[in-house]
């Protein structure tokens, strides 16, 4: 039993032995997932970061607890890291357009493919837009061909299979009216100037 | 936001003797240009040792530090107090999840970090070893810790490496409430009966101490550092962040008028630096080397919460799962 002043703490079952770690086997923290937000409508999905999940559906949840709980937004989705294509990273006003080798895929079906630049060093890769394609290669391709990047220097370059995205349904929208109602999370409800005002008045000799 | 100074290992520059002296001028000169490391850029073995070991230390702190603080949710005073702290430690989990998937970003996984934190291999905020007895702790922790940590991560948010300056910089947007949230509960402790005054003085004498360790060591005792902020890991020494700190906080703690347990404590108008009794470096060695009064709790109540989830991870887990480093 763990003493502590916290009564659920001391309610917490005897499991294992104290001190002794059980170490992690791989995938104990099961895979990872990179999380996509649009924070306004209009606005181009923006990287936020990573999630670890089981599947997409979960990761998806758990994205919307990670990213999307505080400020605004309007959608999101999520796509297992594995299924994102990454191109060689630039540098020195150096475009990917001038490093990647030009890649024709084979005959076939195209598939529909996202693209995402970093317009800059240090920020986050963002969507430009949605490409046929058979090879993630040869989407890249055709994303600068189209001018997708509107004639900005790309320093990195990531492709994704549309079908491999979990998007956001037009009902689940609704996921993020309320963020607004939540005021208890707003500083600005949190303004103590006229009591502090009141006290100090008070004080004064 | 809880991450405060931190502990590096002792650094051998002479470790570079082994790297690429073209890449390690190429790589030097990108940070003195202003520019950011990403994860499949070159870099230094001692980079890469020295982030791992300072982002794991944050996120470990931000988990810890969720449990004094999370201890008070159900006893908060009344419903909004509840609903803010409630928020305020789930963001701060959120914290410690943006900050193991920057880590991850430079090859130590996730279960490898929660091993080591639960062996004490790898270490946390000294401050969360410290118990919260009364509803003041719990405020002298959202408002003056979280105010030393933002004070330091803003620091940090501008260093070089480009996952962490982005985590840091989403985390300290998150902070702007918990700051206020903090200052308005001890205001309201301030200005209310002198039993609630004495309470809030009372947190203030347990907690100093300890908060001025929060900074880390003194620039006197604390390892070289000077290659960790040549290479942006760390923007600031200990000692200038303590200033900043004192300089921020101090007149407002006085504004409120409680005394700082700290009769040497003054600030020195011609250098512009506070003066302040040298912390007892000794206690912070002995309790960062788990003999703190909760090190044995916090890291026991980690431990039965990994056992517990196990079956669930497991469960979970699909066969067609396969890891892969997070990109950026």
């Amino acid at each position: 039993m763990v003493h502590s002043l916290d009564p659920r703490v001391g309610r917490l079952p005897t499991i294992g032995t104290p001190g002794m770690v059980v170490p992690k086997v791989p995938l104990d923290q099961l895979g990872t997932f990179e999380v996509f937000v649009q924070p306004k409508e209009g606005k181009p999905f923006q990287h936020e970061g990573i999630v670890h999940a089981p599947d997409l559906e979960l990761a998806y949840v758990l994205a919307k607890e990670t990213f999307t709980r505080r400020f605004t937004c309007t959608s999101l989705y999520v796509v297992e890291t594995r299924h994102v294509y990454v191109s060689p990273t630039t540098e020195g006003g150096v475009s990917v357009a001038a490093v990647l080798p030009a890649i024709t895929g084979p005959d076939g079906e195209p598939l529909s493919f996202e693209l995402f630049m970093l317009p800059k060093r240090g920020k986050q890769h963002v969507h430009i837009g949605t490409v046929m394609a058979t090879l993630p290669q040869e989407a890249m391709h055709r994303g600068f061909q189209q001018n997708l990047h509107g004639g900005k220097t790309v320093y990195n370059l990531w492709a994704v299979r549309t079908t491999d995205i979990r998007f956001t349904t037009p009902e689940e929208k609704e996921l993020w009216l309320t963020l607004p109602e939540k005021k208890f999370r707003d500083a600005a409800e949190y303004k103590g100037g006229d009591k502090l005002k009141a006290f100090l008045e008070k004080q004064r000799p | 936001m809880y991450g405060g100074g931190n502990t590096f290992e002792g650094i051998k520059n002479d470790g570079l003797a082994q790297e690429n002296p073209e890449k390690l001028a190429a790589f030097e000169a990108r940070i003195a240009r202003g520019e950011k490391i990403e994860p499949t850029d070159w870099m230094p073995q001692l980079y890469r040792k020295q982030l791992i070991r300072m982002i794991e230390q944050h996120a470990h702190s931000e988990i810890i530090g969720a449990l004094p603080e999370g201890t008070w949710i159900t006893r908060a005073p009344g419903f909004k107090r509840k609903m803010a702290l409630m928020a305020k430690v789930q963001d701060e989990v959120g914290h410690a999840q943006l900050l193991y998937s920057a880590a991850e970003t430079l090859g130590k996984s996730r279960e490898q970090m929660i091993d080591d934190l639960i062996t004490g291999k790898s270490k946390y905020s000294n401050i969360f070893n410290y118990p919260t007895f009364t509803w003041a702790d719990c405020c002298f922790i959202s408002w003056l810790v979280d105010a030393g940590a933002i004070v330091n991560q803003l620091a940090n948010a501008k260093g070089s490496y480009g996952p962490y300056c982005r985590a840091l910089d989403r985390i300290c947007a998150e902070e702007s409430f918990h700051l206020k949230y903090g200052h308005h509960c001890v205001i309201y402790l301030a200005t209310g009966t002198a039993k609630q005054r004495a309470m809030f003085q009372e947190a203030l004498n347990r907690w100093w101490p300890p908060l001025m360790h929060f900074f880390g060591p003194s620039d006197k005792i604390s390892a070289h550092t000077e290659i960790l902020m040549r290479w942006k890991v760390k923007m600031s020494s200990n000692d200038d962040i303590r200033n900043q700190f004192l300089d921020m906080y101090v007149p407002k703690i006085w504004e409120l008028g409680f005394t700082i347990p700290d009769a040497n404590l003054k600030k020195n108008e011609e250098t512009g630096k506070w003066e302040y009794t040298e912390p007892d470096w000794e206690e912070f060695k002995r309790v960062i080397n788990g003999d703190g009064p909760c090190n044995k709790e916090r890291l026991e109540v980690r431990r039965i919460a990994e056992e517990r989830g196990r079956w669930v991870r497991e469960a979970l887990k699909s066969p067609e799962s396969a890891y892969v480093m997070p990109l950026a």
